[in-house]
C-alpha cells in the first residue's frame, strides 16, 4: 500500500449556505483531528460512520493524550467537501467524540513516520551512498543488523514520499508507514 | 448561512455535572450489596420505568429471577421485534422512554429492526440485552452474538457493561443519552455473570454521569430568530413545514401560536401530522410523495420555507434540485448534522423547536394583526378546492358499493372523534391513514416514517395502548404488515390490551402492486398475498373479530369493535384495485405528480 501524494492545499473560503445535493463532487484530501473517549468501541463507531458514507480512510492514527481516558485521532480521508462536512457533524454527535475538526484549511503541522527495511549494503560504497541519502532526507539508520538495515524517516508526508523515492534504488524490502499525525498551529491573535 | 453551532463544546461541562465520579463532593454512599440484576432493575425503577416489553432467555434469567421484587410489569411478547416496537410505541405515545429486553444471540438480534425504526424516527428507548458470561465472550459460546457491534449504526449509543459496579451508572447514562438533545435508542448489553455478581455501587446522582461527549442543545433564547423574523416579514408566500421534532419538543401549541400570529400556513411531514389540528385554518395538511396536492403545491410555490424539526427526507422532497424552487429555505433542527444534509439551506438554525418558536413569539408583536398575504391564502384555498374535488380525494368507490380504504379510515376517524391514537403500518395503509383520519392532536399519529418498517403497527399500538390506557388506540395495517407480526395477538389477548386492529385487507402487498402497476408496466410479481381467515384467526386467539366487505358494514363493525372492553380486530375486505393517489414517482419532483389512475376519467 502506498499513500497517494498530498493534494495541493486548496484555498476554499467557507461559503455562505450549505448546498447539499447541488454541490459538485470535489475529491480533496482532508486531515481531521478528533479528541475521543478512550474505550472499546470508539474506533469502531468512528470508522463505521466513514464506511456508511463510503469514505475510504487513507490513514488513521490514535494514541493517548495528556488527559487520562482521552485519545487523539488523526484521520486522513479523501472525499467530497460537502459530504465530509456532514460526516464531521455526525462524528460530533457521537457520544464517544468530544471534539472533531478539519485541519485542512487552517495552518497545521502534519508529520508522518516511515520505517524502511533494506538489503544490507554489499560494499563500503553502497553503505556510504545510503548514509548520504538518509542524511539528505533527514532520516536515520535505526538498525544495522546482519540480515537487513532498517531506516526511519519522519517528516511531512510529501517529504517522506521523496525520501522513500531517493532510497528506492538501494534494495527496499519493505515499508511500514504510520500515517499522519497533525496538530493545528495556533496563531496568536 | 449556516449558523454557528449552538451546541455546548465539550470543554464546557454542564453545571452540576462533573465528568469524573471521583470529584463528586460529599461522602460516597455505598449501597447494600446486591446482584447486578437487582442493581439493573433498581436503576430502571429509579428512571420511572413501570413496564418492560421482553422475552426471557438463558442470559437474562438472572433478571427474571428477581423481577417480581420490583414494581415493574413485564409484558411477555411473542417475538423480540414485537417488544422493540412496543417500547417504541410506548415512547411515542407518552414522550417517555419505553424499555425492551431480550436475551443474548437471536433474542438480541430480533430487536434490531425495532432499534433501527426508533433510530430513524428519533424515538428514545432503552434496550436491555443479556450476553454470555464474560469468560465466554468472543469464544462463539452458545447464543453469543456481538450485539453491540451489530447495534452501533442503528442506535444513538450501544455498549456492553463489563463491570457489575458500573451497572447503576450505565442505566442512568443510557436514559440521559436516549432523551437528551435529539432522542434515540440506546442498547446496553449485560454479560450474564455481571448480572449475577454482587455490587455495592449506589444509584448514581446526576453529577455522577460521565457524558462529556453528549451534545446538549443550548437552551434559552435563539438569537438567529432575529433574522428569521426579518425573512418572514419580507415574505409574500411563507410556509412552515412542521416535522416530528416539533412534537418531540412538545412545541405544537407554540407552533400554532407562531403560525397564527405571523399568518403562516403550515404543511406537515408524515411524522409531523397532528402538530396542527387539521381543521385549523392555517393547516394545509400532509405533504410529500402521497401528500395533499395543495400542500405540495404550497411547497413548490412558497418564497420562504421554514422547516422545523424535520429531515427533508426524500419522501417529502422528491428530486431535491426541483424542490421548493422559489423559496429561501430555513432549516431549524436540534441536530446540526441534519442542516444542509439533503436540501440547500439559506438559514440553518441549530435549536430545539420549542426554543426557536418561543424566540419567534417573543419577537412578533402579539397585538398587530397578522400580515394579510391575501393572494397567497386565496391561492392555497383554490388549490385545496381543486385538490379535494379530485377523484383521488377519497376514491368515491364506496358510492358504487365497493369498499375503499379511504372510506374505512374516514369512518374510523368519525367514530373516534379524530382523537384516537392511530398507529399505522407501512405501505398503502400508512398513506390512507395519514390522509383520511383527520388528525386533531399531536402524539396521535404513530408510524414508522423513516425506516418504513412493515409489521410495526400491531406491536407499537400495543405499547401505545398500555402506555396511555384511557386513550382509544387503533392499529391500521395492511394484510401484509399484519402477517409479519400477528403473533402479538397472543400478547394482546393475554394482557387484554385494548387495541383495535383494523386490517385493510386487499389480499395484496398493495404498495408493491401499485409500483408494479405504475412504474413496472403492470409486471406483477410476488405482490399477491394469501392470508388466513382473519376472523377465525382472531377467534382462535380468543379475540373479538369482525368483518366488513361492503360500505354499509363499516360503521357497524367499527361500533362493535369499540364496544369491546378489550381488544378487537376488524378484517376490512377492500376492493382490490384501489391505489393511493396522488403519487410522486421515484426520481421525480413534487411538481410532477401522478394524480390518478390511467384508466380513470380525467376531468
Amino acid at each position: 500500500m502506498t499513500a497517494a501524494p498530498p493534494a495541493p492545499s486548496r484555498a476554499t473560503s467557507s461559503t455562505s449556505g450549505s448546498s447539499a445535493a447541488a454541490e459538485p463532487a470535489t475529491q480533496s484530501r482532508h486531515v481531521l483531528s478528533a479528541l475521543v473517549i478512550d474505550r472499546p468501541g470508539t474506533l469502531n463507531r468512528i470508522a463505521g460512520l466513514f464506511r456508511a458514507r463510503s469514505f475510504n480512510i487513507e490513514s488513521l492514527t490514535v494514541a493517548t493524550t495528556l488527559e487520562p481516558g482521552r485519545s487523539r485521532m488523526t484521520i486522513v480521508v479523501r472525499g467530497d467537501e460537502g459530504h465530509l462536512r456532514q460526516v464531521l457533524a455526525q462524528l460530533e454527535r457521537l457520544i464517544e467524540v468530544l471534539e472533531v475538526g478539519d485541519l485542512t484549511h487552517a495552518p497545521h503541522l502534519e508529520l508522518e513516520l516511515a520505517l524502511v527495511e533494506l538489503d544490507v549494503p554489499r560494499d563500503e560504497a553502497a553503505r556510504r551512498a545510503i548514509d548520504e541519502a538518509v542524511a539528505r532526507a533527514g532520516g536515520h539508520v535505526a538498525d544495522r543488523s546482519d540480515d537487513a538495515w532498517r531506516l526511519s524517516f519522519t517528516g511531512r508526508p510529501d517529504d517522506v514520499e521523496s525520501a522513500l523515492e531517493q532510497i528506492r534504488a538501494h534494495g527496499i524490502r519493505a515499508i511500514v508507514r504510520a500515517g499522519s499525525v497533525a496538530m493545528p498551529l495556533h496563531i496568536p491573535s | 448561512m449556516t449558523a454557528a453551532p449552538r451546541l455546548r463544546p465539550a470543554s464546557d461541562p454542564v453545571e452540576g455535572e462533573s465528568e469524573l465520579r471521583t470529584v463528586a463532593t460529599g461522602p460516597r454512599i455505598v449501597a447494600a450489596p446486591r446482584i447486578g440484576a437487582r442493581a439493573l432493575l433498581e436503576g430502571l425503577v429509579a428512571q420511572g420505568v413501570t413496564t418492560i416489553f421482553g422475552y426471557p432467555g438463558g442470559a437474562t434469567l438472572p433478571i427474571y429471577d428477581v423481577l417480581r421484587e420490583f414494581p415493574i410489569h413485564h409484558v411477555l411478547t411473542r417475538h423480540e421485534q414485537g417488544a422493540a416496537h412496543a417500547a417504541d410505541g410506548w415512547s411515542r405515545a407518552t414522550g417517555g422512554v419505553g424499555v425492551a429486553m431480550a436475551t443474548s444471540g437471536p433474542g438480541a438480534i430480533n430487536l434490531v429492526t425495532g432499534l433501527a425504526t426508533a433510530m430513524m424516527d428519533s424515538v428514545p428507548m432503552v434496550a436491555i440485552t443479556g450476553n454470555v458470561a464474560r469468560p465466554f465472550l468472543g469464544r462463539d459460546a452458545f447464543q453469543e452474538t456481538d450485539i453491540v457491534g451489530i447495534a452501533m449504526p442503528i442506535t444513538k449509543y450501544a455498549a456492553i457493561v463489563m463491570d457489575p459496579d458500573e451497572v447503576p451508572l450505565a442505566i442512568a447514562e443510557a436514559f440521559a443519552i436516549a432523551t437528551t438533545g435529539r432522542p434515540g435508542p440506546v442498547l446496553l448489553d449485560f454479560p450474564k455473570d455481571v448480572l449475577q455478581a454482587e455490587t455495592s455501587a449506589p444509584l448514581p446522582r446526576p453529577s455522577d454521569l460521565r457524558l462529556p461527549g453528549l451534545l446538549r442543545p443550548v437552551r434559552g433564547d435563539v438569537p438567529e430568530a432575529d433574522e428569521l423574523v426579518e425573512l418572514i416579514a419580507s415574505s409574500e408566500r411563507p410556509l412552515i413545514l412542521a416535522g416530528h421534532g416539533v412534537q418531540i419538543a412538545g412545541a405544537s401549541d407554540l407552533l400554532r401560536a407562531v403560525a397564527e400570529r405571523a399568518g403562516i400556513p403550515v404543511a406537515h411531514t408524515l411524522l409531523g401530522i397532528g402538530t396542527l389540528d387539521e381543521t385549523h385554518p392555517n393547516s394545509v395538511g400532509y405533504a410529500g410523495m402521497h401528500g395533499w396536492m395543495h400542500a405540495n403545491k404550497a411547497l413548490q410555490h412558497c418564497d420562504l420555507l421554514i422547516g422545523i424539526g424535520g429531515r427533508f427526507d426524500d419522501r417529502i422532497t422528491g428530486k431535491t434540485s426541483t424542490f421548493a424552487p422559489h423559496a429561501r429555505i430555513v432549516h431549524v433542527d436540534v441536530d446540526r448534522s441534519e442542516i444542509g444534509k439533503n436540501v440547500r439551506t439559506d438559514l440553518g438554525i441549530v435549536a430545539d423547536a420549542g426554543d426557536l418558536l418561543t424566540a419567534l413569539l417573543r419577537r412578533i408583536p402579539a397585538d398587530d394583526p397578522p400580515p394579510a398575504r391575501a393572494a397567497w391564502w386565496a391561492q392555497i384555498a383554490e388549490w385545496r378546492q381543486v385538490s379535494e374535488a379530485r377523484p383521488w380525494h377519497g376514491s368515491g368507490a364506496w358510492r358504487d358499493g365497493r369498499l375503499s380504504a379511504d372510506f374505512v379510515v374516514e369512518q374510523i376517524g368519525e367514530a373516534t372523534g379524530h382523537v384516537a391514537t392511530l398507529v399505522s403500518d407501512v405501505g398503502q395503509n400508512q398513506m390512507w391513514a395519514a390522509r383520511y383520519y383527520g388528525f386533531r392532536r399531536p402524539y396521535a399519529h404513530l408510524s414508522s416514517g423513516g425506516l418504513g418498517t412493515m409489521g410495526y403497527a400491531v406491536p407499537a399500538a400495543m405499547g401505545a395502548a398500555l402506555a396511555v390506557p384511557d386513550r382509544e388506540t387503533w392499529a391500521i395495517t395492511g394484510d401484509g404488515g399484519f402477517q409479519m407480526t400477528m403473533q402479538e395477538l397472543g400478547t394482546i389477548v393475554q394482557e387484554q390490551i385494548p387495541v383495535r386492529i383494523a386490517v385493510l385487507n386487499n389480499h395484496k402487498l398493495g404498495m408493491i402492486r401499485q409500483w408494479q402497476e405504475i412504474i413496472y408496466d403492470e409486471n406483477y410479481h410476488s405482490s399477491e398475498l394469501f392470508g388466513p381467515d382473519l376472523v377465525r384467526l382472531g377467534e382462535a386467539y380468543g379475540l373479538a373479530a369482525f368483518r366488513a366487505t361492503k360500505p354499509e358494514e363499516v360503521a357497524p363493525a367499527i361500533a362493535a369493535a369499540r364496544a369491546q372492553p378489550g381488544p378487537a380486530l376488524i378484517d376490512f375486505h377492500l376492493d382490490e384495485a384501489q391505489n393511493v393517489y396522488p403519487m410522486m414517482l421515484p426520481g421525480k419532483g413534487l411538481s410532477d405528480m401522478v394524480e390518478q389512475a390511467r384508466d380513470e376519467d380525467v376531468s
